[in-house]
């Protein structure tokens, strides 16, 4: 791999070279490469439908929390027409930041400089001196808070996108990203618990994204919490994955079922008789005839992880997290928590025994996995080392997409690189299109036969 | 509850290096790695709990902590801890594997009630890590410690800790506190 991959010119960088799909080969700099990182907050964070909060988080008019959009701090907030907005941390007057909270109730936004203050919907309401020192010669309409293009929901889940170019968010979805939400409504609706795990670790946030399909780190990674019992070593990785593709990089991999294994463990709860199965821990969750509808044939049958592309994981443990990037060497994690409606209060304290013990700073995996994630981002830095390209073949051309008559469709197989592969292919996409309707004229569709 | 403002100076002064006592012996343990030693100083109903921490407005400083039995950083009964020093002896703890290096200073000790064989003790600590060539970090707090007699000296039967960061700027938090 040549040095020449990463090109500069006065449209930006071109990365159309870093990564290789016919051979799973990247080019490691993608990690490390200021300008790179420069062009991703704008080609895909600024352009991307960005997870911003449950809708259960700010119940009330006024309730606020802070979320980020790339670098730059967003307030989300209910109005009083119970509309969410979200609206760009920042005073049109001199850009001073005007709500410092990550989180509370407000009746409005006032600029801590000046006395400039905002309505829930970002208008500007009112400022010193409109009559005495502006002479009445200042329009308040042209100088609200910017708010985002677009903010959508899908069944409670709300994003915002600041390209007014868009597409709708459940065309940007696609139906595994739909799934992929659907996985924590499969046993019905589902609420915010109060507190976001968040830490800072000194790692690119795509390789964050990229270990949440890993399921060749576990038995390694994780091997101390396998043997000391708290992550079920028959979990940790079976041989049976499965892999759902989407547009614009959406994905979801990990274990899954084939329909033959589905109808074994529908005859054996019909029946009462046989053996217990690794997988019937998730299956269990999938046995209603609305979650099976909502799921789809192949969505039901997978226990995987799914990504929102770029940086939104929807965890097996009623938990999402978004990887923030804080630059090309650091990402914030945030782990948002959430229970179903009418747990039992013993479902309730192993659910929320998984959400402060597995994850988060403490948590016993992914102490490991930060450390492992933080000295790849090194090892992107080096002079030479940078130069030096990383292998994700595994698995490569060895599989078959199949496709179900529904539509969905999926690749069954054992341990691979499929979804990781999928990643850095779509994010090369992002990053080649100026705009988005070049992103959707030309960007990769879901592969069909042979990956 | 508190008898503790009834005793005299030389009974407080007494109680309080007790108290203080155990707590450096126990952080020297946590400090020297020796930490089956230090799980030997825990009673068996333990509560280790260090909440969220979040930025609030002055106005909703009650919305800073989470709250017992809610989203926390730890959360953690003697089964947790133990099997979180378990994980350190047997391998692949990539953590702690080298391990940190961690020095602890502990102040600011004041006995805040006393309640038959327990003693409830308030502490400030500073936390000083390194690890490999480069990595620093430095955690400050507060704790709530209860200490319950035992035949053999103090355990330590519930330990809460605030921190004073929100975001834990750390890469984890694979101490113990």
């Amino acid at each position: 791999m040549s040095e020449a991959l990463i090109t500069t010119d006065k449209a930006g960088v071109d990365v159309s070279g870093c990564f290789d799909m016919a051979t799973g080969i990247l080019d490691r700099r993608i990690f490390t490469d200021e300008e790179i990182y420069q062009e991703e907050l704008k080609k895909i964070f600024g352009r991307a439908w960005n997870f911003v909060c449950h809708e259960s988080q700010i119940p009330n008019p006024g309730d606020f929390m802070m979320n980020y959009i790339g670098e730059d701090e967003v307030i989300v907030v209910r109005d009083r027409q119970q509309s969410i907005n979200v609206l760009l941390n920042s005073c049109p007057h001199r850009g001073n930041t005007v709500c410092r909270a990550e989180l509370g109730n407000t009746r409005s936004f006032f600029c801590s400089y000046h006395g400039w203050n905002y309505d829930l919907d970002g208008r500007l309401i009112g400022m010193p001196g409109e009559d005495d020192f502006y002479r009445n010669n200042i329009d308040k309409k042209d100088w609200g808070l910017t708010p985002a293009a677009k903010v959508e929901n899908y069944r409670g889940f709300c994003f915002a996108t600041l390209d007014p170019e868009a597409p709708p968010l459940e065309e940007y979805l696609g139906w595994v990203g739909k799934v992929g939400i659907d996985f924590l409504l499969a046993e019905g609706d589902i609420e915010f618990l109060d507190g976001i795990h968040k830490n800072r670790l000194q790692c690119n946030w795509k390789l964050a994204v990229d270990n949440l399909y890993d399921w060749y780190h576990v038995k390694v990674s994780h091997g101390s919490a396998i043997k000391i019992g708290i992550l079920d070593g028959a979990l940790a990785a079976p041989d049976n994955q499965m892999v759902i593709l989407g547009e614009y990089g959406h994905g979801i991999g990990g274990p899954g079922i084939s329909e033959e294994e589905q109808a074994r463990y529908d005859a054996r709860m019909a029946s009462g008789e046989g053996e217990p199965q690794w997988y019937d821990r998730y299956a269990e969750k999938r046995t209603s005839p609305e979650t099976r509808e909502m799921l789809g044939p192949v969505g039901r049958r997978s226990f995987g992880h799914p990504n929102i592309f770029p940086n939104l994981w929807v965890a097996q443990t009623n938990q999402v997290c978004l990887r923030i990037p804080r630059g090309p060497y650091e990402t914030e994690l945030w782990w948002f928590n959430f229970r179903r409606k009418g747990m039992s209060e013993d479902e309730q304290k192993f659910s929320a025994f998984m959400q402060n013990h597995m994850f988060g700073p403490a948590g016993v995996l992914e102490q490991d996995d930060g450390e492992n994630w933080s000295h790849s981002t090194r090892g992107a830095k080096g002079t030479f080392s940078k130069t030096l390209p990383l292998n994700f073949s595994m698995g490569n051309k060895a599989d078959q997409v199949s496709q179900d008559p529904s539509g969905q469709s999926c690749i069954e197989t054992v341990i691979n690189e499929h979804a990781q592969r999928w990643t850095y292919q779509s994010w090369q996409d992002w990053m080649a299109a100026e705009n988005w309707p070049e992103l959707i004229a030309n960007h990769s569709q879901p592969p069909t036969g042979e990956v | 509850m508190s008898a503790y403002q009834d005793l005299s100076l030389q009974e407080r002064m007494l109680l309080k290096f007790e108290a203080e006592e155990f707590l450096y012996y126990e952080g020297g343990l946590l400090d020297s790695r020796r930490f089956d030693e230090w799980l030997n100083l825990l009673a068996d109903d333990i509560h280790y709990w260090m909440p969220l921490r979040r930025t609030t407005q002055a106005k909703e400083v009650e919305k800073e902590f989470t709250v017992p039995g809610g989203m926390a950083l730890f959360d953690d009964d003697k089964t947790i801890l133990t099997m979180r020093i378990q994980r350190l002896a047997i391998g692949r703890a990539w953590a702690e594997d080298p391990p940190s290096r961690t020095r602890r200073l502990i102040s600011n000790v004041r006995i805040d009630s006393i309640d038959e064989d327990e003693l409830t003790v308030h502490s400030n600590f500073k936390l000083y890590r390194t690890r490999l060539n480069s990595e620093e970090d430095s955690w400050i707090g507060r704790r709530e410690d209860t200490l319950r007699r035992s035949e053999g000296g103090f355990l330590l039967c519930r330990r809460h800790l605030f921190l004073e960061q929100t975001v834990i700027m750390s890469q984890n938090l694979s101490s113990l506190f």
